[in-house]
C-alpha cells in the first residue's frame, strides 16, 4: 500500500451533489465556509449532452447501470427481493436536476399539515410537517430567483401566498398543452402554465433552451435547463471555497467517541481510500442511498446503523409512481400533435390536487400533459410489436398520441422501507438497498380515481381511443425517493429534526428528499432546495458557533 | 478514468459496409428477420435503414455504445462501465447465437429450407412460433378495452433489455436501429424517421449549437388566457 496523507479537515463535508448537496455547497460557502463535496458519480458537463435517445434511455448513459448498482425489491416481507434497477435515477453530479423535466410547483398550505387534516389513517403513518407553507415560502421565493425558473406567479390558485413572482416567463405552448387546457376548459376544469426549472429569456448570462425537444430524461448542452450542475455547483466554486470531488464514492459515515460524526471515509476512482474530516457531515445522496450510508455507517455506538435510534431509518418510503392515460386520436380526425417539439410538458392542474373525499380517497396529485417518448422508446400498452401491423401503428399513430400523468400523492406506510440486502453487493463490494414496498389502498384507489379522470380529459380532447395505464407495484419510475429519514420534533418517531439533523448525531444532516414526512403530489427538486437553503441557513446562525477552526 | 474524461475515437459505424461482428450468413438470416419485423412496403422498412448493420455493430463490443455527443466518433469506455457493458454485449451475443440456431432449426424443420431461402408468410411462421405468440395484428381503434395491464412498457422509462429472452431483444434492436440516431449504425439517412414523420435532427451537433430547433411545431406566440389577471398581474415580473 502507498503512503499517503489524508485530506485537510474542513467545516463540512457533503455527501451528493444534486439538488439537496449543491444547494447547501452554494449557501455554506457563500457565508464563507470551507465545503468539500464528494460524488460518487462522474463530472459530465453540458458538452457532454446531446440528444442522443439511444444514449441517454435505453443505454444509461447517465442512470446508474444496474449491473454495477443492483437494487433489489420485494412487496413484502414474506417474499424474496430480486434484483430490479429501481428508481433509476442519475448519479452525476447535478443528480436528478440533469435529466429532469424540470417540474417546479410549490406544496400547497395543506401539504403540510395532513395529520390534523386527516387524522388517523388506519395503514398508514400520517404526521404533520414540523414547518409550514410560510417558513418555507422566502426559500421557494430564493431558489426560483437564484436557480432560474419560468411561470405565471399567481396562476396556480391552490398556492399559498407568494411574495414574488418568477423570473422568467412561462414556456411556450406545446400543441399537447394546448389540447390540454382546451379539453380541461371543455370540462370546467382549470390549467395554468407548469412552473419549470428553465428560463425562457435571456437570465443571469443564460439563453433560453433551443426548443429541439430532448428535455425529459436529457441533459441539456446549453443553458436553458436549470441544473445544479450549471447554477449553484458553479456559483459554490466560484467561492474558491468548495472542493467538488467526483467519482468519490462514501461508504461509511465515521464517529467520534464522544458520538459526533467526525468525517466520512471514501474511496476515489482509482480505488484508493481517503477519510476527509469535517466538523459537520451533510448527507444528501437521495431517498435510497442516504439511508443505506446510515445502515451501512455501523458502529459499536450506534449498532443499528447511524441515527437509527428510533428505528425508523429508511421507514415510510414514498416514491411517487407516475401513472397515466393514454391517448390515441384519429389522423384522418385530428391535426398532429407533434409530442416530440418543446419541453414533454407545458401546463398542468391542481384541480384535484386538494382532498374532496366523495371520491372515495384522500389526497390528490397535480396532473399534466405530455409526450409518449421519442421514436425509439414510444409506445402504448397493446401496440403491435412487429411486422406490418406495427409498422401501421408507428405511422398512424406517432404523431397522434399524447398522455396525461400523475404523481401518485402516496401515504408513508411504515413497514414500506429501504435497508441493507442480505446478500446483493454491488461492484465495490458492498450491500445494496433493498426496497420493501406495497402501496397503501388509498394509493391504488387515488391512482385509478385520477386515471380515470384524465382518460376523461382526453376523451374530451377528441381522443378516439383512452388507455389506461394503472400501477400493479411501485418501480420508482419518477426518480423520487421520499421519507426515508422522515423530519420531526419527536426524536422517538423521527430521524431528523426540523432543521434537518438527526436527533442522535448533533453535527450530522440530511438534505435530500429522505426527510419528507408525507410526500406531497408535486415534484419534490424545488422543495429539496428551499429546504436545504433554509437548513443551511441555520447551520451558519446556529450550529457553526463553536465548531473548532477547519 | 471517470466517464467525463474518456476520449472519443474517430470510428465510425459505417467504417466498413458488411459485418463486424457477424458472420455473412448470420448477416442475412438477421437481415430477413428484420425485414419482417420491420416490412418494407410504400415506405422503407430494416433492409433500407440498415437495421442489420446497427446490431452488428451493437454486438461488435464496447466501441460502439456511446456516440460522442456531436455524433464525431464514440467514447472509448473504461474501467467497471466498460466491464460491465462487456458482459453485456457477451450475454447478448449468446442470445443471438441460440437464437439464430433456432431460427435455423424451425425453418428447416418446418419447410426444409434455410430462413432466407423462405417466403415472406413462411418467414413471418418462424418468427411467429419464436416469439410464442400468435403475430400482432392490426391495430383498431374499436378493439376491445385494453386493461392497462401488459404489452408495451408502461411508464417514462425504457424497457430494461438486460432481462429479455431472443426474440423480444431481436425486436427491439430492430426497432432501436430503425429509430435511433443514424450515427449507431442504422436509420440510414434518417429514414425511420420520415416514415413515422418524426422531423428530427440532422446531426446531434445540431441539437447542441441550438440550430435544430422544433419551434415550428409549437404554438410560441399563444399566451395563456389569465395572463392580464389581477393575481398575476400582481406578481409580474419588473
Amino acid at each position: 500500500m502507498k503512503t499517503k496523507k489524508n485530506p485537510e479537515p474542513v467545516d463540512v463535508v457533503i455527501v451528493g451533489a444534486g439538488a439537496g448537496g449543491a444547494t447547501a455547497a452554494k449557501v455554506l460557502t457563500e457565508a464563507g465556509m470551507r465545503v468539500v463535496g464528494l460524488e460518487r458519480g462522474p463530472w459530465l458537463k453540458p458538452e457532454h449532452a446531446s440528444g442522443d435517445e439511444l444514449k441517454y434511455l435505453n443505454r444509461n448513459f447517465i442512470w446508474q447501470d444496474p449491473k454495477l448498482k443492483p437494487r433489489t425489491y420485494r412487496p413484502n416481507d414474506r417474499e424474496e427481493a430480486v434484483v430490479t434497477n429501481f428508481s433509476a435515477t442519475p448519479q452525476v453530479v447535478g443528480g436528478g436536476t440533469t435529466h429532469w423535466g424540470g417540474m417546479v410547483p410549490r406544496m400547497t398550505e395543506n401539504d403540510f399539515k395532513l395529520r390534523s387534516i386527516h387524522g388517523d389513517v388506519e395503514g398508514a403513518s400520517l404526521v404533520d410537517w414540523p414547518i409550514t407553507y410560510d417558513e418555507l415560502e422566502p426559500y421557494y421565493t430564493r431558489v426560483e430567483w437564484e436557480f432560474g425558473t419560468s411561470g405565471l406567479g399567481g396562476a396556480n390558485r391552490w398556492e399559498g401566498r407568494r411574495s414574488r413572482g418568477y423570473p422568467t416567463k412561462p414556456s411556450p405552448l406545446s400543441q399537447i398543452g394546448r389540447t390540454f387546457a382546451t379539453a380541461m376548459d371543455k370540462l370546467g376544469h382549470s390549467t395554468f402554465p407548469m412552473p419549470q426549472g428553465m428560463v425562457t429569456e435571456p437570465y443571469r448570462g443564460r439563453q433560453p433552451f433551443s426548443e429541439n425537444g430532448f428535455w425529459q430524461q436529457y441533459p441539456d448542452p446549453g443553458t436553458g435547463k436549470s441544473s445544479t450542475l450549471i447554477s449553484f455547483i458553479p456559483d459554490a466554486i466560484n467561492t474558491g471555497l468548495y472542493d467538488l470531488r467526483s467519482d468519490c464514492y462514501v461508504s461509511e459515515i465515521l464517529v467520534g467517541p464522544d458520538g459526533k460524526a467526525t468525517g466520512v471515509r471514501y474511496q476515489d476512482e482509482d480505488g484508493d481510500e481517503w477519510v476527509q474530516l469535517a466538523n459537520a457531515v451533510i448527507v444528501c445522496g437521495g431517498g435510497i442511498e442516504t439511508p443505506r450510508l446510515l445502515l451501512m455507517s455501523k458502529s459499536a455506538l450506534f449498532p443499528d446503523g447511524l441515527a437509527n435510534s428510533s428505528g425508523q431509518v429508511g421507514r415510510n418510503a414514498t416514491f411517487h409512481q407516475y401513472s397515466f392515460s393514454v391517448g390515441l386520436f384519429d389522423r384522418d380526425l385530428t391535426d398532429p400533435l407533434y409530442g416530440w417539439s418543446g419541453h414533454y410538458m407545458s401546463g398542468c392542474s391542481f384541480d384535484f390536487y386538494e382532498t374532496d373525499e366523495s371520491r372515495g380517497h384522500i389526497l390528490g396529485s397535480l396532473i399534466f400533459p405530455s409526450n409518449l417518448g421519442h421514436p425509439v422508446n414510444w409506445s402504448f400498452p397493446g401496440r403491435p410489436t412487429w411486422g406490418s401491423a406495427a409498422k401501421d401503428a408507428d405511422r398512424e399513430l406517432f404523431n397522434h398520441t399524447m398522455k396525461i400523468g400523475i404523481l401518485l400523492h402516496d401515504l408513508p406506510v411504515e413497514s414500506n422501507r429501504v435497508d441493507l440486502d442480505p446478500t446483493v453487493t454491488d461492484a465495490w463490494g458492498l450491500p445494496v438497498a433493498r426496497i420493501t414496498h406495497t402501496p397503501h389502498w388509498n394509493d391504488f384507489a387515488q391512482e385509478k380515481w385520477q386515471v380515470a379522470k384524465n382518460g376523461e380529459v382526453l376523451e374530451a380532447a377528441g381522443a378516439r381511443k383512452v388507455i389506461p395505464v394503472n400501477m400493479e407495484r411501485i418501480t420508482g419510475n419518477t426518480s423520487h425517493e421520499l421519507g426515508t429519514t422522515r423530519m420531526g420534533d419527536d426524536p422517538a418517531t423521527s430521524v431528523v429534526d426540523r432543521w434537518c439533523r438527526t436527533h442522535d448525531v448533533p453535527n450530522l444532516y440530511v438534505f435530500d428528499a429522505s426527510f419528507f414526512p408525507t410526500a406531497t403530489g408535486i415534484n419534490p427538486a424545488l422543495t429539496i432546495m428551499a429546504n436545504a437553503w433554509r437548513c443551511a441557513d441555520q447551520i451558519i446562525r446556529v450550529d457553526s458557533r463553536g465548531w473548532a477552526q477547519g | 478514468m471517470g466517464q467525463a474524461e474518456w476520449v472519443t475515437d474517430p470510428i465510425s459505424t459505417r467504417d466498413v459496409d458488411g459485418p463486424i461482428y457477424f458472420s455473412d450468413e448470420d448477416w442475412r438470416t438477421i437481415e430477413a428477420a428484420a425485414a419482417r419485423i420491420i416490412p418494407t412496403d410504400n415506405h422503407p422498412g430494416a433492409t433500407e435503414a440498415h437495421v442489420v448493420r446497427f446490431i452488428d455493430r451493437m454486438l461488435a463490443g464496447t466501441q460502439f455504445v456511446f456516440a460522442a455527443a456531436d455524433g464525431e466518433g464514440f467514447l472509448r469506455m473504461q474501467g467497471r462501465e466498460e466491464r460491465a457493458w462487456a458482459e453485456r454485449i457477451e450475454q447478448r451475443r449468446d442470445l443471438y447465437r441460440s437464437g439464430l440456431i433456432q431460427l435455423c432449426d424451425v425453418s428447416v424443420g418446418r419447410f426444409g429450407a434455410h430462413f432466407v431461402a423462405l417466403s415472406c408468410d413462411q418467414q413471418d411462421a418462424v418468427l411467429e412460433e419464436l416469439s410464442g405468440e400468435p403475430k400482432p395484428t392490426k391495430f383498431s381503434f374499436d378493439a376491445p378495452e385494453d386493461d392497462g395491464l401488459g404489452g408495451a412498457p408502461a411508464g417514462n422509462q425504457p424497457v430494461n433489455e438486460d432481462f429479455l429472452s431472443f426474440f423480444p431483444l431481436l425486436v427491439l434492436n430492430s426497432r432501436q436501429g430503425f429509430y435511433s440516431d443514424p450515427v449507431y449504425g442504422g436509420n440510414e439517412n434518417r429514414i425511420g424517421w420520415a416514415v413515422i414523420g418524426f422531423d428530427g435532427p440532422p446531426t446531434l451537433a445540431s441539437t447542441m449549437d441550438g440550430s435544430y430547433t422544433t419551434k415550428k411545431y409549437m404554438i410560441v406566440d399563444a399566451e395563456w388566457p389569465y395572463e392580464r389577471h389581477p393575481e398575476v398581474l400582481r406578481y409580474r415580473r419588473p
